[in-house]
């Protein structure tokens, strides 16, 4: 009876080597996610919570360095798409997904959830939004520090 | 005559089934010193004493479960130590109360839940509960005679 | 509210079953003379660790969903020092010492009422400890994601580990004979 659960606790461990991630891609849950607005943050929204400090939020910048470097949000990472699904971040953080258009990043927020990462939200309209928001709304532009930021601030 | 305990693997394995259970059934999984804390939370108001209804209930249904497996048995036996291992039953308890708090869980929300979703502070708990004990055994053998 | 009570007759029934809540018996791991806690609790861990992978994998529990005890380095590497040094005193954790006072034993009413003592003062006297007590927190943090490996990774190492100290708990309790 021992050799028995020792058997199947080996055979287990062992297909899990090949079993990729235990995280299920619950494709309804996504798309009522979607439906109710859940996956997306607005360019203000997010404008607060930078200013508010909001605890453990990771700004993930998916575009490309060059165009990280031209101007990125401020404290943003930048990580290219194929890699941020072997980037590590942990349960207490809120991860933001920022791309051009909010193409990419929300391509981004499938994959996250899909490894089971919940705090998870993309920029609605991506770089473009935050720039118009920055523009429409100077209270934002003038915090942020104009419209303009170089790399290594 | 009572009957002999099961095998340890064996109740082992019912238990982490058990565990298992929690996970799906409830979304968490076992807790014991919890427990003590919510009943202390109604009587002081502190950060790291929190209420759960859910604990309480669980803790509840232990009491019943070891009652009721004991009684199958033939083990369920009324017991009283000499007053020293009272004294030290009650010493160790007081200890293990400030050690589960500062854990924030016991064997059983840490070691046992938290071992098994890999959380890196519960086998951190768990590898520092099994180092205190045996670094501090061969200071109290003699009350273990 | 009836899940709860379930889940704990079964929690209770295993723990009496093994022979944990006989402090006795408990404090044999730490003189290497009985290794009934050792096996109990590492079975336990091995079968729901591999439960909740592979049931998550096929699609029949959502193990995102579970609440995964958080990280907090400091306190409680010092929390666990103390409570194995407490554990070892008593003979019994906070939920054998119920199991071994459901059973009728009387110092596991007296663990009970150490531990409840133990956890009212520590609140009281709270103020000193809640800049220790909020430090080094990681937050949910998993083997998986501290060393960067696939979580397949970590499961099948804790296995293989888990069946090695089986074995080696086996010969060595062999050897005592």
């Amino acid at each position: 009876m021992r050799r028995a659960l020792a058997a199947i606790a080996a055979t287990g461990g062992v297909l899990a080597l090949l079993a990729g991630s235990p995280y299920p891609l619950d494709v309804q849950r996504l798309a009522k996610a979607v439906a109710r607005e859940d996956d997306h943050v607005t360019a203000v929204e997010l404008a607060a919570w930078i200013r508010g400090r909001k605890p453990g939020l990771r700004i993930i910048d998916l575009r490309t360095p060059a165009e990280f470097k031209d101007y990125h949000l401020p404290r943003a990472e930048n990580v290219a798409i194929d890699a941020l699904t072997s980037t590590p971040f942990r349960s207490d953080e809120t991860i933001v997904l920022v791309s051009g258009a909010g193409g990419h990043a929300a391509q981004g927020w499938v994959f996250l959830q899909a490894l089971g990462h919940r705090n998870v939200f993309f920029l609605r309209g991506g770089q473009d939004e935050w720039l118009e928001a920055m523009k429409q709304q100077p209270e934002i532009g003038r915090y942020f520090g104009g419209v303009r930021r170089r790399d290594g601030c | 005559m009572s009957k002999p305990y099961s095998d340890p693997y064996l109740a082992g394995t019912g238990l982490g089934l058990t565990l298992l259970a929690a996970f799906a059934l409830a979304g968490r999984g076992l807790g014991a010193s919890g427990a003590f804390t919510s009943v202390a939370a109604r009587f002081v108001d502190a950060p790291p004493l929190h209420r759960s209804d859910w604990l309480l209930f669980e803790i509840g249904g232990v009491f019943v479960g070891g009652f009721l497996s004991a009684l199958a048995a033939g083990r369920f036996r009324l017991v009283l130590e000499r007053a020293p291992r009272m004294a030290l039953a009650f010493l160790g308890g007081a200890v293990m109360g400030l050690g589960a708090v500062l854990a924030r869980g016991c064997t059983s929300g840490l070691a046992l839940t938290g071992g098994a979703l890999l959380s890196v502070g519960s086998w951190l708990f768990m590898i520092a509960a099994f180092a205190g004990a045996y670094l501090l055994a061969p200071l109290v053998k003699r009350a273990w005679r | 509210m009836i899940t709860a009570i379930a889940i704990g007759i079964a929690f209770g029934w295993f723990l009496e079953r093994a022979g944990l809540g006989n402090a006795r018996k408990l404090a044999g791991q730490f003189y290497l003379t009985d290794l009934t806690v050792f096996k109990v609790m590492f079975s336990a861990i091995v079968t729901a660790m591999l439960g909740a992978f592979w049931l998550s994998r096929l699609g029949v529990l959502d193990l995102a969903a579970v609440y995964v005890p958080e990280t907090y380095l400091l306190p409680q590497l010092a929390g666990g020092l103390l409570f194995g040094a407490g554990f070892v005193v008593a003979g019994l954790c906070p939920g054998t010492s119920c199991v071994a006072a459901a059973t009728g034993r009387g110092d596991g009413a007296l663990v009970m009422l150490g531990m409840f003592a133990g956890v009212l003062v520590t609140g009281l006297a709270f103020a000193p400890l809640a800049a220790f007590y909020e430090s080094s927190a990681q937050g949910s943090l998993t083997f998986p994601q501290l060393l960067r490996v696939p979580y397949g990774v970590v499961v099948f190492g804790v296995v293989a580990i888990a069946l090695s100290m089986f074995a080696a708990a086996e010969r060595w309790e062999r050897r005592a004979q």
